[in-house]
């Protein structure tokens, strides 16, 4: 479970997150969806204190953290919550893609090499890179390297995956592959936040859609509503806007 | 012309007695200034308060004063001050003054090569719950040591050939030698160019180490 109440973040002057309050039950996939600069990706990044909030509380798991004054133990047991798949991949660039699965469990959680490699295979297999089990991050294509990304966040077995905006640094074709993997772990129940541009893959994939913009968030509800009939004029823009260059064409 | 090629092959055995302690002070220097280099290079990537203001005075000094000011500083300067440092013989000194002028060098190497690494790398490795420590040991330093081996090969170079200042302290190593020997023969080119020869191979051989080091840990960066 997830809980954040009253978050906020600047940036010198300016508000990134003004006041967010989610909550985030068990086994439920939520979408955020907004503009740019709306702040969505910076709040994935307070929930593993990747950026420092300047305040709120944020629950998650067996952690609590009430932010801007917490130890380093406490930021530390917080992050253990949590994994999270970044747009550029961020891959471990000197281990393999089995060992870049394997570094947490042998390194955090003290796993035998054996043990680590079982699981991690495990996870390849269901990411479908099985067979790239050794090679190195550099000869993987963007969507094999987010592939083995995902495999290393499960690796942890976190209360939560965090994915920010995991398809968008992908060439077109290779955003479908990690979609569909992102969906298999979706239809597990594994809990999972996801900042994301792809308005047909939210739809389908995410229990509710928050949409934030400014700072805040405008309005939540799940796909139908959201998409279909949204209710504040904000939103009702936005949505607008995305479909916009298709109608252009047209 | 007078040049006796004969007695400049007959000088190599009595030089090369005289390498091991070159390589010592050499390799003895090098691994002090990797260590304190990489501790000042930390220090300033990090910002540490205070800490990040003496080393950047540290470096700035040590590496804007010539070698031998440093050396006779150490040898000549500091028993003055502290007569406990009397005690300290004249290899210990050059030992002391290669090492902490090549950690300037090298604190700047590294911290250029620590800056090479993607903070994305580190973002991951705490976004799987490893600790900073942990990040930097097992993912940013092995990446950072790829960068930094081609310039810190070249400090190394560099080093091996400033323990001939060593001589100046009264160190009787290679090239303290070899003064000696030309002075008794007034062989004097046959001498130099055979100590030259010697610094000469230490290079190449050492080049040849540098070049497989890369090779072994550029694997998996290669397509």
């Amino acid at each position: 479970m997830i809980k954040v109440t009253n978050l906020r973040k600047q940036f010198n002057d300016l508000v990134v997150l003004d006041g967010i309050d989610i909550e985030v039950a068990q086994g439920e996939v939520v979408a955020i969806i907004g503009p740019s600069g709306s702040g969505k990706s910076t709040l994935l990044r307070c929930l593993n204190l990747l950026e420092s909030p300047d305040a709120g509380r944020i629950e998650i798991g067996q952690a609590t953290l009430d932010a801007p004054k917490y130890s380093r133990k406490q930021a530390h047991h917080l992050r253990q919550q949590t994994a999270m798949v970044f747009q550029n991949y961020n891959l471990f660039k000197n281990r393999t893609a089995l060992q870049n699965v394997t570094e947490s469990l042998i390194i955090t959680k003290k796993m035998k090499q054996s043990e680590a490699d079982k699981i991690g295979r495990a996870l390849l297999e269901q990411v479908g890179l099985a067979h790239k089990a050794d090679s190195y991050p550099i000869t993987l294509s963007g969507g094999q390297q987010q592939r083995v990304a995902i495999a290393r966040a499960l690796a942890v077995d976190p209360h939560a995956i965090l994915l920010d905006e995991p398809t968008s640094a992908l060439d077109p074709e290779l955003v479908a592959e990690v979609l569909q993997v992102i969906k298999a772990i979706a239809e597990k129940r594994t809990t999972m936040l996801i900042v994301t541009h792809e308005m047909a893959f939210a739809r389908q994939v995410a229990d509710r859609i928050i949409f934030m913009a400014d700072g805040k968030i405008v309005e939540q509800g799940t796909p139908d509503e959201l998409f279909d009939r949204p209710q504040n004029p904000r939103t009702q823009r936005f949505l607008q806007q995305i479909s916009a260059p298709a109608s252009f064409i047209s | 012309m007078n040049f006796d090629g004969k007695y400049m092959l007959e000088v190599f055995p009595t030089l090369l007695k005289y390498l091991p302690l070159t390589l010592v002070m050499a390799v003895v220097a090098m691994i002090f200034a990797i260590a304190i280099g990489l501790l000042l290079a930390l220090v300033t990537k990090n910002r540490v308060p205070v800490l990040y203001q003496l080393a950047n005075v540290y470096i700035s000094f040590f590496r804007a004063t010539p070698t031998l000011v440093q050396l006779f500083l150490i040898y000549y300067g500091l028993p003055q001050l502290f007569p406990s440092f009397s005690a300290m013989n004249a290899l210990t000194a050059a030992i002391i003054g290669l090492s902490i002028k090549n950690s300037a060098y090298l604190a700047e190497i590294f911290r250029a090569a620590l800056d090479s690494v993607d903070n994305g790398q580190l973002e991951a490795c705490l976004a799987v719950g490893m600790t900073k420590a942990q990040a930097y040991r097992r993912i940013i330093l092995p990446q950072a040591a790829r960068n930094a081996i081609p310039a810190s090969g070249n400090t190394f170079i560099g080093l091996v050939k400033e323990t001939s200042l060593a001589f100046t302290l009264g160190v009787a190593e290679l090239f303290a030698q070899g003064k000696m020997m030309a002075s008794a023969s007034l062989k004097f080119f046959e001498i130099y160019l055979a100590v030259a020869i010697v610094y000469w191979a230490l290079t190449i051989v050492y080049s040849l180490l540098q070049e497989w080091l890369e090779k072994r840990l550029s694997k998996p960066y290669k397509n």
